[in-house]
């Protein structure tokens, strides 16, 4: 066992972990924080990507032991301060870019990160980006099109 | 998987015989091998640690000597089993026979895996079938002749993989066995 | 009709605020005080004997409580299925039994033989790494038609053989067909694969059972699409509990499509476990535990053989089929390649004669049963497909060939030669619709454009008609349903006015905290927000049968509104007496009782108030309270129909397909939300796109599943689609359930296989590769370039 303390969503937490221990595991069974869901044992599926010092991240490859001092974002820090949905949540809801809603806390946070880098990527620079991040519900129309309205972009004339 | 192939070994028949029936030859030579006990006649034990893909694992399991004749081929058969990684199992036919340089090696290869590493690692037998292949001879030439073994690795042949699926077919791995 | 709530609108689905805000309440999210983990060793051999299991090392590793084998169920049923199927001789099918732990012989990769319940996960695992099973291993039953052979290895010992039924469909047409045959002007015949599928969820299955000892009961938390079909199945037929001390609970499930609908082995074993060992017990579903523990889907071999006249017209169909039943029948597994597929083979044509054989077999791979659509997407596959290849060969246009076979209009309600009866439908209009959609006419220059940058460009049409609405209990009783189909709903008004409905119908994904509410608002005229839906509780929901089949809006969407007018009724009842005027001359209209021509009025709130509150009340007719249950069992199933078309790119050099256009025009009838009709049915199209370009299921002949992870078994990702085209303007209202609507859910996943393949071959035919007649599904690059070398 060791101790590590990093800050999560803007808060500085200290838990003791073995060295085996996952961020995810350290998200979910440590904190509490369950929005971070694990959907495939390959980091494949994309479903508990967080950002780690502004960075995405798949919490189910790397450990937290690795994480002293590092800041931590997850799905339950990205709504805006007065609670409300921040751009990209809200243009899920407005544009049905979620239906079970398993996959969308990696598909939110995996979004943020393409819109930090790429303010208004194209279609196909969504499409590619959301390699890492698989959705069985949607077909990703939907997804695609709410990044793209984060984005202030009209999809219908991205698309054509 | 299946693999064929053919090696040249820098030394005589009767010496490349007496290393492919000599435990400590064959657990020099074997990659990852770090035990091996017991006689050619009795069958060997051995121990093998491997990473195929994603998986590694120890394998345990008995190793086996049949269709033996004296000084020219056999078939050399194992199966191991890794636990939770799951199994693999296989088997060579060696044949040798004389040739300018030394001794010709012709083998060919069966292998399966099952469990996890079918699961995950699947694809990629064929790959380290062959490479395992090549390590084996090449740590016999070691073995046999050090000195060569350098300039030898240089002209070594390119194994041949013989899939069930049709030759020519840009497929790997488990992609030839889709029924089509 | 753009409204801003109610019946038509596109109403923001409310359960996403959770969901975008991590807040969702998915089953491992939950935790009980005192849980333990249980952590299977499962069968690495596809078919083997267990000789001996040595669990003592096990037992002595640190955390370890209890170690569990088959002869720890000696008392527990097996597994159950739902549906017995009759075969053409009249024989029930046979039906061998599904233990919970693996008892004497081993079937499938993956089945569980031994499980560890311990105080953490890791403590688990690695006690069962510990454990000593020694298997005696037996040949893999993989290929279908050889598990038929006389010396076949037999998958259960004491069935006769690998064959679980013969069926065959209309039996006594089987002459008549024959007969058409032999006197028809032209005969296409196609053998076709319908490839294995693994359903994939996202969400993987997690089962966390407690046991109160105080009051002898049980509680289990599990990812279900119908959370009081695995009370009854495991409560009576595996654990013997009584309804009564077992709850099941579904919260925020994660996608199911049809995987989360059977009852699993994993469910009954945390159940009776909590009990054995006294303190909670959990566990959760790795990926690589559920591609080899979750039912797969389709796996269908068929020929299928289409007589026509000389001027295109259908005398008659037939068609054989292997179907894959897996090691052991899940859940719905029988009814899979009969009655959700026989039944739909008139698809939406005139075909007079039909006759459909289908032999189920028992092979050494996982449980076989219904993935998104059932059945329906295997039938349409078929007919789509053969249809497309006798329009080639008489050479008449696909669309025209289609047209000239279509049920017309003013046929409806439509009985077809395989028993069904559809109610309604317009397959012109559609067909109409999507050529409308994808500029068909200016293909030609398209595929010209195509042509000069060196692609082959294709168009591909199909068809669909599903059965949707799952659905009327006398029929699927005499069709071999063990349950019936209908649904129930509670509708609860509090005192100040605000509502909670309880529904038997399940949401994973489908918004029915959204429609539902929706519907209700509409009925009454009272916001969307005063309304909250429940479901996915035993405790607190009237018996349902939960959602699949398409069957939500139509048949538990159904039970609520007639809740819901049983509550009208009585409303205005209450509102009659403190108006003083006649129940008769009480109109309801945007949440307000008024007396008809007068300006007399009473709005909702105080009508349920004085239900509550019954100080002035009709005491001596009406009891106080507003809540009402109803159970609505259809007349029918639904009939939603639609055109899908594609268009698609090929490239010469790699074989590698392109889609460049996919519209659909679907008839569902009356539509709730679009929003989320259209979400439903992009979902299914990808799966079907998935299905036709990437997915297969693979197992090597020795019953290894060699596509047991994401990386090599394809999941659709976003850059592998495109956006879609859809729209739902034809619209033939449902004539038998009160809101008219069809069921949407599966359709993207029925049409559009052969509208994909369908595309491929018309390039590939277009691109002067004359010989390619069929491909197999997942039309992979390597398959389309080496079908182009010939």
């Amino acid at each position: 066992m060791s101790k590590v303390t990093l800050t999560v969503n803007g808060r500085t937490v200290t838990r003791e972990i073995e060295g085996r221990t996952l961020l995810v595991q350290l998200l979910r069974e440590g904190l509490g924080l369950t929005g971070t869901h694990v959907g495939c044992d390959t980091s494949q599926c994309g479903a508990c990507l967080v950002h780690v010092n502004g960075q995405a991240v798949k919490s189910c490859s790397i450990f937290a032991a690795e994480l002293e001092g590092a800041e931590v974002r997850t799905i339950e820090g990205m709504a805006n301060r007065d609670g409300s949905l921040s751009v990209i949540q809200q243009a899920f809801q407005d544009c049905h870019g979620l239906q079970c809603g398993f996959c969308t806390p990696g598909m939110v946070m995996s979004a943020a990160a393409l819109l930090q880098d790429n303010p208004r990527p194209t279609e196909a620079e969504v499409r590619h980006h959301l390699e890492g991040n698989l959705c069985r519900c949607t077909g990703y129309h939907n997804i695609v099109k709410a990044i793209m309205a984060a984005s202030g972009q009209d999809v219908a004339m991205a698309a054509e | 998987m299946e693999l064929a192939a053919s090696r040249l070994i820098a030394a005589d028949r009767a010496a490349v015989w007496a290393a492919l029936n000599d435990p400590a030859v064959l657990q020099a030579a074997i990659p990852g091998c770090s035990e091996l006990t017991g006689t050619p006649e009795e069958g060997f034990e051995a121990v093998v640690t491997q990473k195929i893909g994603p998986v590694k694992a120890t394998f345990r399991g008995a190793v086996t000597l049949s269709e033996v004749v004296e000084g020219e081929s056999y078939r050399i058969a194992g199966e191991g089993k890794g636990g939770a990684a799951g199994f693999a199992k296989g088997g060579a036919r060696v044949r040798l026979s004389d040739a300018e340089g030394g001794t010709q090696l012709d083998y060919e290869v069966e292998a399966s895996v099952g469990g996890k590493l079918a699961q995950l690692g699947s694809r990629l037998i064929d790959g380290v079938a062959r490479r395992l292949a090549d390590q084996f001879f090449d740590n016999l030439q070691a073995q046999l002749a050090p000195d060569v073994a350098a300039a030898e690795a240089e002209a070594v042949e390119v194994a041949e993989a013989v899939d069930e699926a049709e030759a020519g077919k840009e497929t790997k791995g488990w992609f030839a066995r889709l029924r089509s | 009709m753009a409204r801003d709530f109610g019946i038509g609108a596109s109403s923001k689905r409310r359960e996403d605020v959770r969901f975008l805000t991590g807040k969702g309440r998915y089953t491992d999210d939950f935790n009980r005080p005192g849980q333990t983990h249980v952590a299977f060793l499962r069968s690495q051999v596809a078919h083997g004997r267990i000789l001996s299991i040595n669990t003592a090392a096990a037992e002595a590793m640190p955390g370890v409580l209890q170690v569990f084998t088959a002869a720890d169920f000696a008392d527990a049923g097996g597994l159950p299925c739902g549906w017995q199927v009759t075969d053409r001789f009249g024989n029930v099918m046979q039906e061998p039994k599904h233990p919970v732990l693996a008892d004497g012989k081993v079937r499938h990769v993956g089945e569980p033989i031994v499980a560890v319940v311990a105080e953490t996960l890791d403590q688990a695992r690695d006690a069962a790494e510990a454990i000593e099973v020694e298997i005696e291993e037996l040949p893999a039953v993989m290929d279908m038609r050889a598990a038929l052979a006389e010396d076949a290895p037999k998958v259960h010992d004491d069935l006769t053989s690998n064959l679980c039924f013969d069926w065959g469909f209309v039996e006594e047409n089987k002459a008549k067909v024959g007969e058409a045959f032999a006197r028809a002007h032209h005969v296409t015949t196609l053998d076709l694969i319908n490839n294995r599928l693994v359903p994939n969820p996202m969400e993987p299955r997690v089962a966390l059972a407690e046991y109160d000892a105080a009051g002898d009961s049980y509680t289990l938390y599990t990812t279900s699409q119908n959370p009081h079909v695995i009370r009854l199945l495991m409560g009576a037929f595996v654990l013997n509990i009584p309804e009564h001390r077992l709850r099941v609970v579904a919260p925020d499930v994660g996608g199911g499509f049809g995987a989360k609908i059977y009852h699993y082995a994993e469910e009954a074993f945390c159940t009776r476990a909590a009990q054995m060992v006294g303190r909670p017990v959990k566990w959760t579903s790795t990926r690589a535990e559920a591609f080899m523990s979750d039912a797969h889907g389709r796996d269908h071999v068929t020929r299928i053989e289409l007589a026509l006249d000389e001027n295109g017209k259908f005398l008659a169909l037939r068609t054989d089929t292997l179907a894959n039943m897996g090691a052991y029948l899940s859940t719905f597994a029988p009814a899979v390649p009969t009655w959700l597929h026989g039944t739909l083979m008139a698809g939406n044509y005139t075909t007079p004669l039909i006759y459909v054989n289908v032999k189920a077999i028992f092979t050494n791979t996982v449980p076989v049963d219904a993935y998104r659509g059932a059945g329906r997407p295997e039938a349409t596959y078929q007919l789509e497909r053969v249809i497309d290849k006798a329009a080639r060969e008489m050479g008449i246009d696909p669309i025209e060939l289609r047209r000239r076979n279509f049920i017309q209009p003013e046929q409806f309600p439509y009985q077809t030669p395989v028993a069904v009866v559809y109610d309604t439908g317009n397959y012109q209009a559609t067909m109409d619709r999507v050529v409308e959609m994808t500029d068909y006419h200016n293909f030609e220059a398209r595929r010209a454009e195509s042509a000069a940058r060196g692609k082959l460009r294709g168009f591909g049409i199909a068809h669909y008609i599903e059965a949707c609405g799952i659905a009327p209990s006398n029929l699927v009783g005499q069709l071999g349903a063990r349950a019936g189909l209908y649904e129930s709903a509670t509708v609860r008004v509090n005192a100040t006015g605000s509502i909670t409905v309880f529904t038997g119908s399940h949401s994973h994904g489908q918004g029915h905290e959204t429609t539902f509410a929706q519907v209700v608002a509409d009925m009454i005229g009272i916001p969307e927000s005063q309304i909250e839906i429940a479901h996915g509780d035993t405790a607190n929901t009237p018996m349902g049968m939960g959602t699949y089949g398409s069957r939500s809006i139509a048949v538990g969407g159904s039970a609520m509104v007639k809740a819901t007018n049983k509550i009208i009724a009585k409303a205005k009842k209450i509102a009659a007496h403190l108006l003083e005027a006649s129940e008769g001359d009480i109109e309801l209209k945007d949440g307000k009782f008024s007396v008809a021509g007068t300006d007399r009025s009473v709005d909702w709130s105080g009508v349920t108030l004085a239900a509550y509150v019954p100080h002035n009340y009709p005491l001596e007719d009406l009891e106080p309270g507003l809540e009402e249950t109803a159970f609505y069992d259809p007349s029918n199933f639904t009939y939603p129909s639609g055109a899908y078309a594609c268009e698609v790119e090929v490239d010469p050099d790699t074989g590698k397909v392109e889609i460049l256009s996919f519209a659909a025009a679907d008839d569902f009838g009356n539509v709730i939300n679009p929003m989320i009709v259209e979400g439903q049915v992009h979902g299914g199209l990808a799966q079907g796109i998935g299905q036709a370009l990437l997915e297969v299921a693979v197992y090597d002949d020795e019953g290894q599943l060699l596509t047991g992870s994401y990386m090599d078994y394809a999941m659709p990702r976003a850059d592998d689609l495109p956006m879609y085209q859809v729209d739902h303007s034809c619209q033939t209202p449902c004539t038998h359930n009160p809101l008219g609507v069809k069921g949407c859910g599966e359709a993207g996943a029925i049409g559009s296989p052969p509208a994909v393949v369908n595309a491929v071959i018309d390039a590939l035919q277009r691109g002067g590769h004359d010989h390619v007649t069929h491909l197999d599904m997942p039309l992979t690059p390597s398959r389309v370039w080496a079908a182009m070398q010939r």
